[in-house]
């Protein structure tokens, strides 16, 4: 009896595992699913967690990736309104929002779904380009420049062509991935490109020796203004000096014989202060004591 | 424990009835109980093994979480688990992901830059360039001012905790993360000059790069951390002698206006040192002027009493003192008699290199 019970125990387990296999089925997170009946798409389900099912035959469940998927479209030309050529590429998040609509559209294949969006993304770059000249691409004018209006207006029109089409799937968001001109275009930009450097290059030169010139002369003048003004003031200096001077004549004015004989013997002195050679009359002075009565020795 | 059941079932079976037909299930009877015993073991060990698969480390710079049934287990940050073991159900029930939040994670942009290859670049054997750049193969930017450059660069960045949406929201995030840095480069080169880029202003236009992928992670919600932008931008190589002419003719500019400043420099400072020479030479000029005529004019004063009581004598006591001072500091002196009433003639050989005139020829002057 015990025997039995127990193998009843562990059938009856084995069977719960059996059967909860064959009728619940779990999703993941990352995942949406579609539940099929006979091959139709019966029951979209959007959110994580264990589900229950009919078995095989009956249902089946088709399980898909509901992250972000990432799209890079080709690089492809396009004309702007001002008659440039302009490669372009873009890439595009999107993921499946209705998984009941998108399996039996693309039978579930990711791959076919991106054939599609490109597409649409085509048509939709194609036309939005189609109405922004270069400079809303590139430009050094903050205001010209249009980028990410022209990003927008491309994810507008996808999201609105998406919906329209029913896809069953959602555009999350888009940019630009990659500029560019037609290989042929590129040569005359480098031509360009190559007059622009020279222009700078003798610009640059020229500006340098001008301006050099400016500061050289600048100096020369500022130097010479510097020197007049210390000349005038070493003038006014000495004339002061002799205003002063003038002061002091006054005094010699009360003998000016006196006045006179003093300066005469003081340069006289001055003159005769070194190393001179003097040849003197007998008479002079002092000397004419030697001449009459008493020769002394002679010098 | 129920598990020890059929062993005492075994054993009760034999005793009641023991007869020599019952040999043949005694021994069916003695497998049995064997059989019994090891699968009851290997039950133990199986679960052991289910149970213990349960257990799962988390290394230091990562975290997990636990999906149960698909389902992420806790909300938000309480969903993480921090370094160390952990359990959870096994496999059909509970699944694990693990988050490396703290690893730092790196994408290169290379859309801006012309083919090559790494090894190309390092042994330095790359293809010279073609006249003009092919869209496919070649990739570049446009700048504001509508010139070609080449542009590369690489991001470091990390994930932010809790990092779910990193893991969980994309397909391939450092894909999109790799797309977004692209974005950014076309995005920052379409607004700056050419010459900004390359040298006046690169700091600028990667300040621009960044904000632009800061911005483009925060609309995605990738919950990333930009550490770094490493960036590298050149000429188109077609005019890489252009523009270094370029740059080599902005350094001589500098050098000619350095030149320049040095000179303005010393010419003012020299007129400067010329103008205090020259207002000073004035100063002393007065000074000397002032001083020395007071001094005379003291001296006057101080003399002009013994003057006027006898001037007939000053003025010789004078004359006779400077003679003797004259006299006494002269080299040499010749005292001339006078003739009779007549004109005497004095003649001088002058010679500056002459030190001391020969005395031999003086005395032949000194004629009558």
């Amino acid at each position: 009896m015990k025997r039995n019970t127990l193998i009843l125990i562990v059938g009856a387990l084995l069977l719960a595992m059996f059967v909860l296999l064959l009728f619940v089925f779990q999703v993941r997170t990352t995942e949406v699913a579609v539940v099929t009946t006979f091959g139709r798409a019966t029951r979209p389900i959007t959110e994580p967690g264990a589900y229950f099912k009919w078995p095989w035959p009956i249902q089946k469940v088709q399980k898909f990736d509901k992250r972000i998927h990432n799209f890079e479209s080709k690089f492809e030309q396009v004309l702007t309104p001002d008659g440039y050529n302009l490669l372009i590429m873009v890439y595009a998040g999107w993921t499946i929002s209705q998984p009941d609509v998108f399996f039996p559209r693309f039978n579930g294949s990711i791959r076919q779904a991106e054939e599609n969006l490109e597409g649409i993304i085509r048509n939709a770059y194609a036309g939005v380009v189609g109405q922004h000249p270069l400079s809303h691409f590139i430009s050094t004018d903050e205001k010209e420049l249009k980028f990410t209006v022209v990003e927008q207006e491309i994810l507008d029109r996808i999201q609105r062509d998406a919906k329209a089409s029913g896809y069953g799937i959602e555009i999350k968001f888009l940019g630009i991935k990659k500029l560019g001109l037609p290989e042929s275009v590129t040569q005359l930009v480098f031509e360009r490109m190559q007059s622009e450097r020279e222009l700078q290059e003798t610009k640059i030169k020229a500006e340098g020796q001008n301006a050099a010139d400016v500061i050289r002369s600048g100096a020369n003048l500022e130097s010479a203004k510097i020197l007049a003004k210390a000349d005038a003031e070493a003038t006014r200096i000495r004339g002061q000096g002799e205003l002063e001077a003038a002061k002091a004549w006054q005094v010699f004015q009360k003998n000016p014989e006196l006045a006179s004989f003093l300066l005469q013997i003081n340069a006289l002195e001055q003159f005769l202060k070194e190393r001179t050679t003097l040849i003197l009359d007998q008479t002079t002075p002092p000397l004419q004591l030697l001449t009459p009565a008493v020769p002394k020795n002679q010098r | 424990m129920s598990n020890d059941n059929p062993d005492r079932l075994a054993a009760t079976a034999l005793p009641p009835g023991q007869s020599p037909e019952d040999a043949g299930s005694q021994a069916l009877a003695d497998a049995l109980k064997s059989s019994f015993a090891i699968i009851r073991w290997v039950m133990y060990v199986l679960l052991a093994v289910f149970l213990f698969s349960g257990f799962f480390t988390v290394k230091p710079q990562e975290k997990a979480v636990v999906l149960r049934f698909g389902k992420l287990v806790g909300q938000g940050d309480k969903a993480l688990l921090g370094p160390g073991p952990h359990w959870a159900f096994p496999a059909p029930i509970d699944e694990v992901k693990r988050i490396p939040i703290a690893e730092a994670q790196s994408v290169n942009s290379t859309i801006g830059w012309y083919a090559t290859s790494p090894a190309e670049e390092a042994s330095g054997n790359e293809a010279p360039p073609m006249p003009s750049l092919n869209p496919i193969r070649d990739g570049y930017v446009i700048t504001g001012d509508e010139n070609i450059i080449h542009v590369r660069g690489t991001v470091l960045y990390r994930i932010n905790e809790p990092g779910l949406h990193y893991v969980f929201d994309f397909v391939n995030s450092s894909n999109l993360v790799q797309n977004a840095f692209d974005n950014a480069l076309l995005f920052a080169a379409a607004g700056f000059k050419v010459d900004d880029i390359l040298t006046r202003d690169f700091a600028g236009f990667r300040d621009r790069v960044r904000a632009r992928l800061e911005q483009l992670a925060n609309q995605y919600h990738l919950g990333i951390t930009i550490d770094q932008i490493n960036l590298r931008a050149i000429p188109p190589r077609q005019l890489a002698k252009a523009f270094a002419s370029v740059l080599e003719a902005d350094v001589r500019r500098s050098k000619v206006l350095n030149e320049a400043r040095s000179y303005e420099n010393t010419t003012l400072s020299h007129a400067a040192a010329e103008a205090a020479a020259r207002k000073n030479a004035g100063e002393t000029e007065r000074n000397a002027l002032v001083t020395s005529l007071r001094a005379e004019a003291d001296n006057f004063t101080a003399l002009l009493a013994q003057y006027e009581a006898n001037p007939q004598l000053f003025m010789q006591q004078r004359q006779i003192e400077v003679l003797q001072r004259v006299v006494t500091n002269s080299q040499y002196r010749f005292l001339m008699p006078r003739g009779h009433g007549g004109q005497r003639e004095v003649r001088l050989q002058l010679n500056p290199e002459l030190q001391a005139p020969t005395p031999t020829e003086l005395p032949v002057e000194d004629k009558h």
